[in-house]
């Protein structure tokens, strides 16, 4: 039989890190019910580190789980929960983290929301790589917009990310192979 | 084949080298010849120095760094630049190089140098495939340490990048250039153990991680961002480096990434299987309990092939075999035939096989297999006269491929399909999303 969610989050708080593992490690089976609890219990500033770090695990076991062949319908309800506190706004590290999970498992609908932060100066990097790694025409129209509206130091990296995906974007330079970082270093006495 | 390459005779060669030299004396250039003017653009010479650069230059790195000195105190060779995130590597490097090395921290700067003919790779893994894609751009040859990537799709980028670019591509897996492994291979290509059915490999656990180290300010010494690069943005923990880099599933992946990249290599070397790939993929394995650390302690990985038919397991710890000398080693492979088994310890640079395939010799009419003279020789050759070298891109992201979806197996807790020809997942949506990882711009491919 399945935790509940308040089994799991009183497990993930146990002292001993071999309970805390195989809560997180179970995660999968509590599924999107779970996702915001964890999430509160992540950004709650006197959670222990090692407890903050299976919390963390447990919601990306939760995405991993939900995004295996045949489950969409558990799937869709994780991306609703990690849509929904895009939304309500979280410390940068959870909303990061968000990002990324919505990047495995998101679709159409979590576009836009994306895609509004590549506004954020914290996020955008991580809402461009999102897009880019999100298939679909609908994240490609994004991606082409952000291009359009992103500052002129955000420029080059919006027009990778359209390259990724196959656009040609002739009059935006790339930056790759430009040496930007010196080192004070200098070579034993000639 | 160029004229300059190797195949050309001695004499001839310096004879060519004498009229180039005295021709440009009288026209008032310079008699230094670099490597790349008596040759077709991307092949030097045959008898011409080469002209290095070593990034990354901490751990293995200070291993080939040290390894071409040598070379170079013997007069084989030129070692330009140095170039690496941390001063402190680099101050300790250049004192080992010598003045005439430059230093660098932004690999890009050594990349922009003319005068550099390769470069020898030894960052963490997860700059791996970039750096090599970016030194291909460059038209700079590459030695670039194991595993070849992080991901599936940086592998065919660098495929794609050798290619084109016409660089030679040696990967550090150097377990295949050694004796015991050739006669391992001989042996077993001959059919001495019949038809080989199944791989064990066995390799002794990840180490869990203490836990405990919050995060905190980078040392003044390293380029936090730079040291990240591909990777996306976190704050620096001191658990992230140096070597222990590995023991991340993004940025090292593991014992089977790390030492799988050997042990596997000389499986697939071995099994002759270079062009295959599994068609299915399962691992199952214990996470960490507590810490930053997050790759598999332990772990086992079934891979099964199709035409022809064979099973590879990756055993972590597994059963080790007792050597011959009665002593145990910590990773190896059992090779199971129809006619016998035979057992290949190690993998890397210290490959050991059974004395009756080291023994055996070869009779009139049997099949010979490719016998490298040595894993830098081999790509120097590679360099010179554009030979595929043994551990070439094309085979080296097979392996890592064996080693990536075995990680990504165990990450999504399912088993996978894998489409060797199409070189993707099949069925799984989120498997085939985690093909890729989008990486930090401007440090990605």
């Amino acid at each position: 039989m399945a935790m509940t969610v308040q089994e799991l989050l009183a497990k993930i708080k146990d002292k001993d890190d071999k309970v805390r593992s195989a809560t997180w490690l179970a995660a999968g089976e509590v599924g999107a019910p779970a996702v915001r609890p964890l999430a509160a219990l992540a950004c709650d500033t006197s959670t222990e580190l090692e407890v903050g770090r299976a919390t963390k695990r447990a919601i990306w076991k939760i995405v991993r789980s939900a995004g295996r062949p045949g489950a969409d319908a558990e799937k869709n309800a994780v991306v609703v929960e990690l849509l929904i506190l895009l939304a309500e706004g979280q410390p940068t590290p959870l909303m990061r983290e968000v990002l990324w999970m919505l990047s495995e498992i998101g679709g159409d609908e979590s576009v836009l929301p994306v895609a509004k932060l590549l506004a954020s100066q914290e996020l955008c990097e991580d809402a461009r790589c999102c897009l880019q790694r999100m298939p679909g025409d609908k994240s490609l129209g994004a991606l082409r917009a952000g291009l359009a509206a992103a500052p002129h130091d955000f420029k080059s990296a919006m027009a990778d990310a359209l390259r990724a995906r196959g656009v040609d974007v002739p009059d935006v330079p790339s930056k790759k192979l430009v040496p930007t970082k010196s080192t004070r270093v200098k070579p034993v006495a000639r | 084949m160029n004229k300059y390459s190797g195949n050309m005779p001695r004499r001839s060669f310096l004879k060519t080298i004498g009229a180039a030299t005295a021709a440009g004396t009288a026209l008032g250039f310079p008699q230094v010849i670099p490597a790349g003017v008596l040759a077709v653009e991307g092949k030097p010479g045959a008898n011409s120095k080469l002209t290095f650069a070593h990034i990354g230059i901490g751990g293995m790195g200070g291993g080939h760094l040290g390894d071409m000195v040598g070379r170079m105190k013997r007069g084989e060779c030129n070692i330009a630049a140095l170039c690496d995130v941390d001063d402190q590597h680099l101050e300790r490097a250049s004192k080992v190089a010598g003045p005439q090395a430059d230093v660098y921290r932004d690999y890009r700067y050594v990349l922009e140098r003319k005068d550099i003919d390769a470069v020898i790779i030894a960052t963490p893994d997860h700059w791996h495939g970039v750096q090599t894609v970016h030194a291909a751009e460059r038209g700079k040859h590459v030695y670039v340490e194991k595993p070849a990537c992080c991901t599936i799709e940086e592998g065919k980028a660098m495929i794609t990048a050798g290619k084109k670019h016409k660089v030679a591509i040696q990967v550090g897996s150097q377990g295949r250039s050694t004796g015991d492994a050739y006669a391992a291979c001989r042996y077993v290509v001959n059919g001495m153990i019949g038809k080989v059915t199944r791989v064990d490999c066995w390799h002794y656990a990840s180490p869990g991680d203490g836990g405990g180290n919050p995060d905190s300010d980078p040392p003044p010494y390293l380029d936090w961002d730079l040291w990240l690069g591909p990777l996306r943005w976190r704050p620096y923990n001191s658990r992230y480096l140096h070597g222990v880099f590995r023991w991340f599933l993004e940025s090292g992946g593991g014992q089977i990434r790390d030492r799988g990249a050997h042990v596997m290599s000389v499986a697939k070397y071995v099994m002759q299987a270079d062009d295959a790939g599994p068609v299915t993929v399962e691992a199952t394995g214990t996470a960490p309990t507590k810490g930053l650390w997050d790759t598999a302690v332990d772990m086992q990985v079934i891979y099964t092939f199709k035409n022809p038919d064979w099973v590879l397991t990756w055993n972590q710890p597994g059963k080790p075999v007792p050597m011959e000398n009665g002593k145990m080693h910590g990773y190896g492979a059992v090779y199971h035939g129809s006619k016998g088994d035979l057992v290949i310890w190690g993998g890397d640079g210290g490959t050991n096989t059974e004395k009756k395939a080291r023994e055996w010799r070869a009779p009139a009419g049997a099949k010979e297999v490719y016998r490298s003279p040595g894993h830098k020789e081999d790509w120097f050759n590679g360099i010179r006269t554009g030979a595929k070298t043994i551990m070439n891109i094309e085979a080296a992201v097979g392996v890592a491929n064996l080693c990536i979806l075995g990680n990504l197996s165990f990450i999504l807790g399912r088993k996978l399909q894998w489409d060797q020809a199409k070189q993707e997942i099949v069925g799984d949506e989120e498997a085939r999303r985690m093909m890729s990882v989008p990486q930090r711009y401007p440090y990605c491919l």
